[in-house]
């Protein structure tokens, strides 16, 4: 009896430890390789999720062989993988090529027959031929050099009937698309960012942010008097933080008002067109400690299809999306550790791999792409191509490595609806809450049971009728027999 | 009887004038208050069951949240709340319903939700997105159906004029209010004093 006991709660045992890996098993192996990185599930919760970017090595002015970078504001990488750093404090320019050695620094150049410097300047841009663009906020206005650093122009005080008399032009920071328009955000500017044609003339405001007004506040501004009211905060719209410009050169900008639009993607009407189909709309940390605030974007890098980072200066951490509004992966964090920020400023992407500035250590950050960063960036890209069997491979290697990444079933679900596996598609579109696809493949799966078993349905429906009638008239015939009816 | 036991809800749904006026002045009580827990058992079975077995597209649920004993509750605490509501208003508001009889007829005006609700949720499971609009629709029917006969059965109850009894059922929602707020101040003030002799507790035992 005992015995039997004995072995019976063995069993119980072996069964419950059965269960608990089932249930476990895949989240906790292949989630968290050591790292704290994390995603947001479609719940709202932040659950562990693999590295995708490991920190590798720390470039500052000691290992270049100048001298320390003071205050250093803005980073810019080039297609071939050239660095510009925007050395705020030191009034220049430094050049450092892949391997991190020291090309060159600009601190001055000829304008007029004379020997031009830069006051406090805080932004840069680089075109693909080379040309430099720099945000020369002291001196009110913006540089354009060419690849020799020789002055093309210089964009300065814009007249226009738009500004107002009293306007201090004060360039922060500085993109140039394809057509060589120059957009500058400039501080104090509230109407979106300044557009300036070919020639460095003003043509107008794009892009401005919508004013966000409390109710409350409304309700007492309605309710006070005119010398109230002037005392009172005025409604203004929030300033952009920061923009880039992708290759088919639609605008991302951040702003740090932590509102669900608070990165857009301007198109050449100043319309924001960012798609926002993710689990959350793309805002950084979704939850947060209500002491600190929410997710304070700072800069925003965009990459090749439509991957998009933005850096959260509250926190440190730096946030990709792609093109849809998912939330890829995360990293970086405020720490002393290598991989961790003082003040980070400025964020660019290193082709596969990534930099970050920081501002009062004046050193950049190099992070490497882990395999799972590189998966499923790649994955992304493919989707993005259309490379859709691609995708579905990409896309299940990272599942192998992240079970928890929600969006990435979607991804093989899509892959498997093409392929015509709709029942596998609908199965991983249930597992990435992703109703509308869902509805699709079930639609086509519904459809394809119902050809199926065609002749097996209609043949049912007649018996039931066929038997319904006959049932009928037997009722009928037996209580006409009895000798009584229903009448 | 028994057939009669089960026809006579669903003659009330659909007759809830007279079905009403039946349950209040000819129908056996003790029958009555036994159908009236079938009825809400089978409702509370059908809550859990959609929570659980509702198709994809209509019904999104956390396994991690998901909780029967909870399901059962969110059916029977609201019923509970009415009832003693109703019956603490109508009391002082010249009804003349009775406390059971107040529960029988909520009772039975639940029953077109577990009617409605129940085979809706296999349907749920075979219909595409665009579809989901019938599903609501019927939802929204059954509660629609459920609200009417409540406001039937309050008045046939109490016979009340009919602006009476949506200003009791108004005032009755009120009370409800009340009674969760007060309810909440209880469980609070339980718990401190709980905390209270527990802590008293612990540090006697700790010192001696």
């Amino acid at each position: 009896m005992v015995k039997k006991l004995y072995k019976l709660s063995a069993f119980l045992l072996a069964a419950m430890f059965f269960l608990l890996h089932i249930s476990t098993g895949p989240g906790t192996v292949h989630a968290n390789n050591g790292s704290d990185s994390y995603n947001y599930s479609f719940w709202g919760e932040s659950v562990p999720a693999p590295a995708a970017f490991q920190a590798t090595k720390l470039v500052n002015g000691a290992s270049l062989g100048i001298d320390a970078l003071r205050e250093p504001n803005d980073l810019y990488v080039t297609s071939d993988n050239f660095i510009y750093v925007m050395d705020t404090g030191n009034n220049r320019v430094v050049i450092i090529d892949e391997e991190f050695h020291l090309v060159d620094t600009i601190d001055s150049f000829l304008h007029d027959g004379n020997n031009d410097t830069f006051s406090n300047p805080r932004g840069l841009f680089v075109t693909d031929d080379k040309h430099v663009l720099i945000a020369d906020t002291g001196n009110h206005r913006v540089v354009h050099l060419d690849q020799d650093f020789n002055l093309v122009k210089i964009v300065d005080e814009p007249q226009s009937d738009l500004l107002r008399d009293d306007f201090v032009f004060q360039p922060v920071k500085v993109v140039v698309d394809k057509a060589n328009r120059i957009y500058v955000l400039a501080s104090g500017v509230f109407d979106g960012f300044m557009e300036f044609d070919i020639e460095g003339d003003f043509t107008t405001f794009i892009g401005a942010n919508r004013v966000q007004v409390d109710p409350i506040e409304y309700f007492w501004r309605r309710v006070a008097t005119r010398e109230q009211r002037s005392q009172m905060r005025m409604f203004i719209p929030t300033e952009f933080s920061n923009l880039d410009i992708n290759d088919q050169g639609f605008i991302y900008a951040s702003s740090t008002d932590g509102a669900d639009d608070s990165i857009k993607k301007l198109n050449a009407r100043g319309t924001d067109i960012l798609r926002r189909e993710g689990y959350f709309s793309p805002v950084g940390d979704i939850r947060y400690d209500y002491d600190l605030g929410p997710s304070r974007l700072i800069d925003i890098a965009v990459t090749d299809s439509e991957i998009y980072s933005v850096l959260d200066s509250r926190r440190g951490r730096i946030f990709t999306y792609d093109g849809d509004g998912h939330l890829m992966y995360m990293f970086g964090g405020l720490g002393n550790q290598l991989g961790k920020f003082n003040t980070p400023i400025a964020i660019d992407w290193f082709g596969e791999d990534f930099l970050v500035l920081d501002r009062a250590l004046g050193e950049i950050t190099v992070f490497r792409s882990t395999d799972y960063g590189r998966t499923l960036t790649e994955a992304v890209r493919s989707y993005y191509r259309g490379d859709e069997e691609k995708a579905n491979y990409l896309f299940e290697q990272t599942i192998n490595m992240n079970a928890n990444l929600d969006f990435a079933y979607s991804g093989i679900g899509k892959a498997l609806l093409r392929q015509g596996d709709y029942y596998g598609a609908m199965h991983h579109f249930e597992q990435s809450y992703d109703r509308n696809n869902y509805s699709k493949a079930f639609l086509l799966y519904r459809n394809e049971v119902l050809r199926q078993h065609f002749s097996t349905i209609m043949t049912g429906i007649m018996l039931i009728a066929v038997g319904y009638l006959s049932f009928k008239i037997y009722r009928k015939v037996t209580r006409r027999r009895r000798g009584f009816s229903i009448e | 009887m028994n057939k009669e036991m089960i026809k006579y809800p669903f003659y009330l749904i659909v007759h809830p004038f007279n079905g009403f006026w039946d349950l209040k002045y000819e129908h056996n009580k003790r029958i009555s208050l036994i159908i009236s827990f079938v009825i809400l058992f089978l409702l509370v079975v059908t809550n859990v069951l959609s929570s659980q077995y509702s198709g994809f597209l209509v019904n999104l649920y956390n396994p991690e949240n998901m909780n029967s004993l909870m399901e059962a509750l969110y059916v029977v605490v609201p019923v509970l709340f009415w009832c003693v509501a109703n019956w603490s208003l109508t009391t002082l508001m010249d009804g003349e319903g009775k406390f059971d009889e107040i529960f029988t007829s909520t009772c039975f005006a639940l029953l077109p939700l577990v009617l409605i609700n129940f085979p809706w949720i296999w349907l749920s499971n075979l219909i595409s997105i665009q579809e989901a609009m019938f599903y609501y629709f019927f939802t929204s029917f059954a509660v629609l159906w459920f609200v009417f006969l409540l406001f039937v059965g309050n008045m046939t109850v109490h016979q009340y004029t009919p602006s009476k009894s949506v200003g009791t059922i108004l005032l009755t929602i009120v009370a409800m209010g009340f009674m969760a707020f007060l309810c909440l101040l209880f469980f609070s003030l339980v718990q401190q004093m709980v905390a209270f002799f527990s802590v008293i507790y612990q540090e006697i035992v700790n010192r001696y």
